[in-house]
């Protein structure tokens, strides 16, 4: 008796439940903004702030991640102004370019021939799913051969990705 | 050899910083208020730099449109994702095209060069 209650026993034991236990995920057709690296302005000449290498400065760099392709636009926009910077009494003459750089899929080199510049503002139309990379470069020149006063000095690049 | 240097790398390029929003393509569905729409949006902020968002809806012209929501500017920290309602006229919903948010920068950073970005999804018509 004592032994058929422990086979019983064990019988009931043995049938546990097996369950499956998934991992659930999903990519939703996004884009990402990653700013891999702030600009930084070298200050080559007295009257000249540059992100250029020549220039003592670092140009920034934005990636693009698109999850799914012909889904968005990136727009550019580099510096036409600074956000401060101390009193400034003659113009500033801004220049600045944004350019593709790595590219995750070849095919996204096309994007460069393909972009539409206006103003300070560059498009450039995401056609491929995958990270893209862009270089933005920016140099201000203040007035004819005056210094630029002592202080603190920001401008902003403005990184847009529109849904189309 | 390769393999450490290729890891190296993608460590490097773990450090950047990331603003996301989703849906790309929200859909403005009737809410609680008469007269009223909403779309339900969500934000991810992996910008270590940044710690708050402005909402703005616009026009396919890009003219700003009024529009309502628990909080315009959004406080989020880093690597946090937050949702978030903004709220349409139901006469303005026609007009009403892409709800975008843009990073907003601190006055008076010591930083030189700094990069707003701004993510606009398209309202589904």
């Amino acid at each position: 008796m004592k032994q058929i209650t422990a086979i019983i026993f064990l019988l009931s034991t043995g049938t546990a439940m097996a369950v499956d236990s998934p991992i659930v995920g999903q990519v939703q057709p996004k884009c990402s903004v990653y700013t891999e690296t702030q600009g930084v302005y070298g200050h080559p000449l007295p009257n000249k702030l540059s992100t250029e290498t020549a220039d003592g400065g670092v140009a920034a760099s934005i990636r693009y991640d698109i999850a799914q392709a012909d889904y968005y636009k990136a727009r550019i926009t580099h510096p036409n102004s600074f956000s401060s910077s101390p009193t400034l009494t003659d113009a500033i003459a801004w220049t600045g370019s944004s350019v593709v750089g790595q590219v995750s899929v070849a095919g996204m080199s096309a994007y460069e021939a393909a972009k539409v510049t206006y103003n300070n503002v560059t498009e450039f139309d995401m056609t491929l799913a995958g990270s893209t990379w862009f270089t933005v470069k920016s140099s201000a020149s203040y007035g004819y051969t005056k210094s630029l006063p002592a202080g603190n000095y920001t401008a902003i690049i403005k990184a847009e990705c529109i849904a189309k | 050899m390769y393999s450490k240097v290729i890891l190296f790398f993608l460590c490097l390029s773990l450090q950047a910083h990331a603003h996301e929003m989703t849906p790309t393509y929200p859909a403005l569905a009737p809410s609680y208020i008469d007269g009223v729409s909403v779309a339900k949006m969500k934000l991810f902020n992996r910008r270590e730099d940044v710690g708050y968002y402005q909402i703005l809806v616009y026009t396919e012209d890009w003219l700003p449109i009024s529009f309502a929501s628990e909080e315009k500017i959004i406080k989020i920290g880093y690597n946090k994702t937050k949702s978030f309602n903004v709220y349409v006229r139901s006469v303005d919903l026609d007009k009403t095209v892409y709800i975008c948010t843009v990073s907003k920068v601190f006055k008076g950073t010591n930083q030189i060069a700094l990069v707003s970005s701004m993510i606009c999804s398209k309202i589904k018509q």
